[in-house]
């Protein structure tokens, strides 16, 4: 049996990470009927992030660092190269006025934790105006001759029908939606980074997120430790699994037990075990077709150097929400041909240096010198975050 | 180019931590999934590209060659 709605939503949004829920928070603020769906029953588990995001990031899309998901402010960056050498940046040195824990201070950015963020950010779209569904999967969407699509869904074991003009692929990684309407949304194994990380008890952090790069820790990609709230740490680690005979699990325990840090890590307590797939790649060439659009990592709007993606996920969705409401208050219909201004819109906001950011990531990773590249990995990591980098707000 | 044999994944679900990965990297169809964030099990895949079982942080993903039928014989 199935059921079909009568009613006809502006956008549908499958996924309610933060890609997804900052797209139905800004489209039901500008007055769009947004229906966002979720097959989960709890949004940001089992994490698969390491919850890093500036606080730039955040109040560019209007969301407020929050006591509900903020684990840990961040001041800066200590980046390490293969034997231990750093490079901080902490700007409460270099902005002691405005960088800090005092009260007129702030912070560079924070650690979240995914599951209570993506909570947050889905409630602030359902405040919005958004309806939301759990437990709702979407398995498939057609085009209908008036303009609109069917998306078809289940929830609960029921089968339901809606129409929409406009359904949003927020589905993350595993992006199925992109699928459906034949975008070649899959990764290549080169350029899909294999990552464990552990929270762990037990080590010390100082508000700085911590990278170490070198072929011999992290072969293609790179390891971090960073501040995870309560006292704990965060230590992980991403490889490119065409560069090593060994998974992410094995580099990240010699990691612990054989650098320059297993004195620091001696003690540690694993209290949670998270992996992902962190895409180091382009993003995608095409990222729209009749009636329907991508966000966030199922666009691989993902930095492709940091690995970052909630910075991207959240700049997508509130483009794609004013693109949207933009395109409907034209009175144009949603076909390839007008969906194709949000890819632009998107290119020129953060998507061209996103490019460029690739083809930097691709010319290290292309030396076959393993000590040349290692300098240029750790060189490109210490400008990346430097407070001149013309990158920052990528 | 010799075309590859088809196989079937399975995967050990006690060391899965459900992150998506091989899903990431997977060419296959739509629908190619399990209701666990991973691959199709139990399915033959024709592809056999094995970027999945590489991409596996904890390398929990194996597979079969699928039996290729027999041949009938008249004897």
């Amino acid at each position: 049996m199935e059921i079909m709605l009568s009613k006809t939503y502006d956008v549908v949004v499958i996924g309610s990470g933060p890609a997804g829920a900052t797209t139905a928070r800004v489209a039901s603020n500008l007055g769009l009927k947004v229906l966002l769906v979720d097959k989960r029953q709890e949004l940001g588990a089992p994490v698969q992030c390491s919850g890093a995001v500036s606080r730039h990031a955040l109040e560019a899309v209007g969301i407020i660092a929050d006591d509900e998901f903020v684990l840990e402010n961040i001041f800066g960056f200590g980046i390490f190269n293969q034997n231990g050498e750093e490079k901080i940046i902490d700007y409460r040195k270099l902005k002691p006025e405005e960088y800090g824990n005092g009260e007129d201070q702030k912070p560079l950015g924070f650690v979240v934790d995914r599951r209570r963020f993506d909570r947050y950010l889905m409630t602030q779209a359902e405040r919005a105006g958004a309806e939301v569904w759990l437990k709702t999967e979407a398995l498939g969407y057609q085009t209908s001759i008036d303009g609109t699509c069917e998306v078809k869904l289940i929830h609960f074991n029921k089968n339901i029908s809606i129409k929409t003009r406009v359904l949003v692929g927020a589905d993350g990684l595993q992006s199925q939606v992109g699928k459906w309407a034949g975008l070649h949304t899959h990764i290549k194994l080169n350029e899909l980074a294999s990552c464990l990380q552990y929270v762990v008890d037990g080590v010390e952090t100082d508000g700085l997120l911590e990278i170490i790069t070198g072929q011999h820790w992290a072969p293609g990609g790179y390891a971090w430790v960073f501040p995870k709230g309560h006292g704990y740490a965060e230590i992980g680690l991403g490889v490119a699994r065409t560069m090593t005979p060994h998974d992410a699990r094995w580099h990240l325990d010699y990691f612990m037990k054989n650098s320059f840090f297993k004195e620091r890590f001696q003690n540690a307590r694993i209290l949670e075990i998270q992996g992902g797939g962190v895409p180091l790649a382009a993003p995608l060439k095409t990222q729209f077709a009749d009636n329907l659009v991508l966000v966030g990592d199922a666009a691989r709007h993902v930095n492709p150097i940091t690995g970052g993606g909630i910075h991207t996920a959240v700049q997508s969705g509130q483009i794609a929400a004013n693109f949207l409401a933009e395109l409907f208050e034209s009175g144009q219909k949603p076909t390839k041909q007008n969906l194709k201004g949000y890819q632009d819109n998107w290119l020129a906001e953060s998507g061209n240096l996103m490019w460029k950011l690739y083809h930097e990531k691709t010319a290290i990773f292309k030396n076959k010198d393993i000590d040349q590249r290692d300098d240029l990995l750790f060189k490109t990591m210490s400008d990346y975050f430097s407070p001149y980098s013309e990158y920052k707000k990528i | 180019m010799t075309k590859k044999k088809p196989v079937v994944f399975q995967i050990g679900w006690n060391a899965c931590i459900h992150c998506g990965a091989c899903v990431g990297v997977c060419p296959q169809e739509p629908g190619f999934i399990s209701a666990f964030d991973t691959i199709a099990v139990n399915t033959p895949c024709d592809i056999a590209c094995m970027a999945c079982v590489e991409i596996c942080p904890v390398s929990t993903i194996s597979y079969e060659n699928v039996p290729e039928p027999k041949q009938l014989s008249w004897e």
